[in-house]
């Protein structure tokens, strides 16, 4: 019988109410009195020498309020990059200048030269048609081992390369796992893509930058999955504005899957312009828009090497991989090639000796950063077609030599830095056999051939590192914060909560489904509970959604949160009954002492907490 | 500027608009109606869907001109008279036919159109009829498994996805 309350049951999502009915607050539904619209007028060429800007033309069509150019943001910072990779000789990535307008030279197709601004978008649109460009075209690299080849264009002139970085993982394996393959009686080799690819959520970014000039107050609504982390890249790091004089909201957002996750050049935009004109701004883009300055995903290509011994043992394994940056660093677009792909290259199997190494590159293409599992799919893809391309080589069954390979002893450190503390890969693969039918595979393959058709068979296997959350290795792997996540937890004199996280949602329902974590300590009803998330003027600082992380760190911030709320309950209930805070027991929505009749319910502890 | 007249969920409602102003854009930003969603701008992913004299048909891809006179129901009408979700609605809700909810407002009303048309719909004739509309999110299976469910057909036996 399923639960009807609390962790395990089933509760239609109450988010859902205000989705069915059209009744949903998502940014672009945002519209402030005032407010001007901007239109971005992006780079049609790859690459090209900024020339001249000449906007005297269109500043004085119809509706016009401003036109900026990246001369106006001279004295404003870049978009920061949150990580840090360190190259295989210790040294720091190379980190370009990443402008909110293009300065001097556009660096890939969308790439945002002006920004007008007028009283409605389509006196936007229209002025910067009227927009004169001289853009000397530059040739462009795409292609990445093109790009590193001496005498490239250079994407940055500043920089001494394309090479971002030029990552060994781990760098101390290396001589080891060489030396490996040259004793190994079998090494299999596969050249793969891992392709590139736009993440297109249904909603796409908007931003709306909002002004008070009597607090001096800047308010950004934008299309975020972490609003704590878009306050502090832009109002540290570009527009130095204050955490108290900067709000940033993320209301209702359709759908991220990673490409929300990061700060962006019209976000900046748009607050930066609210300020300057004293009137709301606001951005939408157009799903075009969104194929050329969200940031897309993967990108990689991958050669990969596995040695096995004469019993079919994998004794090393050895990849090389070129990680496309695209033509500027987004966010946290350093970590997925590394930190969230080299760390997983072990996969599900015992192999002593592994080397990763992967050069990031710049090329005259849109950035690349996270999306869906971001890197870990990834390594997954290549070990798992490697295992596969070794078993047609050796004859052998692909399933049979997994299972040969399989970790079966935990802890178990991999030579990829982390340890898995437990796991039974076996039982597993047993129950997928049994599931999937194995045994019956031959016959469904006959009945489908007699059709004149064909059937197959694959078997993946697939390690997730996911809850992304504080460790020393995150550290030591180079971010540049410390992804925890925070909770209040607030309870109202009548019993009423209200949580305050710093995770988001956008899709996930998390308004149903964390009420069930504290309803489940507490014993009260879950309406009795209230999620609040996606503003900072509201919540503590967060760090908001990604990586499967919501309820695995977000949560345990909660639960933290609501022990200690159920600790000081007990000493309020323990005084109104003359007992001990020692001997109270909370059940079913009730402060017991223990071994008695005596209780009181929830809702006279906080009144008492109150009044 | 030209002055266009319809009846939006049974209400009359009148603006000035550009020859270029679009339904979508007349319902959000004249008529605050922001239930109807865009998503792409170029007929494809379904998320404005409104009906037009009981036809569903995409608002991003209809000037607000062309629906002079016309009867317009936009998700924001769909709800029962005492505002509660409708059938189709509460099959979303059940089925789990959604999470983000961007898409939703024209996943409803492309599936209402579609059950006003054809009452007891097929899988194969639901999938079909939903070519037009893009989910990111749930894979599909809810949604048609939803509107199954809203054609009063039994669900009980197809596994949740």
């Amino acid at each position: 019988m399923p639960k009807d309350h609390g962790i395990g049951a089933s509760p239609k999502r109450r988010e859902d109410l205000r989705f069915l009915t059209g009744t949903g607050n998502y940014t672009d539904d945002i519209n402030l009195y005032g407010q001007l619209y901007v239109h971005f007028l992006r780079s049609d060429v790859a690459h090209g020498r900024l020339n001249k800007v000449d906007t005297s033309d269109a500043a004085g069509m119809p509706g016009v309020v401003r036109i900026f150019t990246g001369d106006d943001f001279a004295g404003v910072g870049g978009l920061p990059c949150g990580w840090q990779v360190t190259d295989k000789h210790g040294q720091p990535m190379q980190e370009p200048g990443h402008p909110v307008l293009a300065q001097g030279k556009v660096r890939h197709v969308g790439d945002p030269i002006a920004a007008v601004v007028a009283e409605s978008y389509e006196q936007a649109r229209d002025a910067a048609e009227a927009i004169v460009l001289d853009i000397e075209e530059l040739p462009a690299v795409i292609d990445m081992k093109a790009a590193l080849k001496d005498g490239a264009p250079k994407v940055h002139d500043d920089l001494t390369s394309n090479l971002c970085y030029d990552w060994g993982f781990v760098e101390e394996n290396k001589a080891a796992t060489d030396a490996a393959f040259k004793t190994a009686a079998h090494v299999t080799t596969l050249e793969l893509v891992n392709n590139r690819l736009v993440a297109n959520p249904m909603e796409p970014r908007v931003a709306v930058g909002d002004y008070n000039r009597s607090t001096d107050e800047s308010t950004l609504y934008t299309t975020s999955q972490n609003p704590h982390v878009i306050r502090l890249l832009m109002g540290a790091f570009v527009l130095g504005i204050p955490e108290h004089k900067l709000r940033v909201v993320a209301p209702d957002v359709g759908g991220g899957f990673g490409t929300k996750i990061f700060h962006y050049a019209e976000e900046a935009f748009c607050t930066f312009a609210a300020r300057q004109l004293k009137r709301p701004v606001k951005w939408t883009s157009t799903r075009s828009e969104a194929f050329m300055s969200d940031a897309h995903g993967r990108d990689h290509v991958t050669k990969i090497e596995l040695a096995l011994d004469k019993d079919n043992n994998f004794v090393a394994l050895r990849t090389e991989t070129y990680a496309n940056m695209g033509a500027y660093l987004s966010t946290f677009a350093p970590s997925v090639p590394t930190w969230l792909h080299g760390t997983l290259m072990a996969g599900n199997y015992r192999t002593p000796l592994i080397y990763v190494n992967v050069k990031a590159v710049f090329t005259n293409t849109v950035p690349v950063d996270a999306y869906r599992g971001a890197g870990r799919p990834e390594a997954t893809y290549q070990l798992e077609r490697v295992i596969d391309k070794a078993a047609r080589e050796l004859g052998v069954d692909p399933i049979k030599l997994r299972r040969q390979n399989f970790i079966t002893q935990f802890p178990y450190a991999t030579p990829v830095a982390v340890e898995y503390d437990t796991g039974n890969y076996v039982a597993t693969m047993d129950k997928l056999e049994e599931i999937a039918d194995l045994s019956g595979f031959e016959a469904r393959r006959k009945a489908s051939e007699a059709k004149g058709k064909l059937r197959g068979l694959g078997v993946n296997c697939y390690i997730e590192a996911c809850g992304i959350a504080p460790s020393n290795l995150v550290g030591q792997l180079g971010a540049r914060a410390g992804l925890y996540e925070s909770a209040t937890v607030r309870v109202n004199a009548t019993g009423s909560i209200s949580v305050m996280t710093g995770s988001h949602s956008h899709g996930q329902g998390h308004e149903t489904a964390f009420p069930q974590v504290i309803a489940e300590m507490l014993g009260i009803d879950e309406s009795m509970i209230e999620i609040v998330h996606g503003d900072t003027a509201k919540g503590p600082m967060g760090m908001g959604t990604y990586g499967s992380r919501s309820l695995a760190v977000g949560g345990s911030a909660m639960v933290r949160a609501t022990e200690k709320i159920i600790n000081k309950a007990k000493k309020i209930a323990a005084h109104l009954m003359e007992a001990s805070d020692a001997d109270i027991e909370v059940k079913d929505g009730k402060f017991h002492v223990a071994g008695t009749d005596k209780s009181v319910a929830w809702g006279d502890v906080t009144l008492a907490a109150y009044v | 500027m030209a002055q266009v007249s319809m009846t939006v969920n049974g209400k009359a409602a009148s603006g000035d608009v550009e020859g270029r102003t679009l339904l979508v854009q007349f319902l959000r930003e004249n008529l605050h109606l922001t239930g109807t969603h865009v998503g792409c701008d170029t007929s494809q992913c379904g998320a404005c869907v409104v009906h037009v004299n009981g036809q569903a048909v995409k608002a991003c891809t209809m000037l607000a001109a062309e629906a002079e006179g016309a009867e317009i129901r936009t998700i924001e009408g769909m709800a029962n008279a005492d505002g509660s979700l409708n059938t189709v609605q509460q099959a979303f809700q059940d089925h789990h036919g959604l999470q983000c909810g961007f898409c939703t407002p024209g996943m409803v009303m492309s599936a209402s159109a579609l059950l006003a048309e054809n009452p007891n719909p097929t899988e194969a004739e639901i999938r079909a009829y939903l070519e037009g509309n893009i989910c990111r999110c749930t894979g599909y299976h809810n949604i048609v498994k939803a509107i199954m469910a809203a054609a009063g057909q039994d669900v009980s036996k197809i596994a949740a996805e």
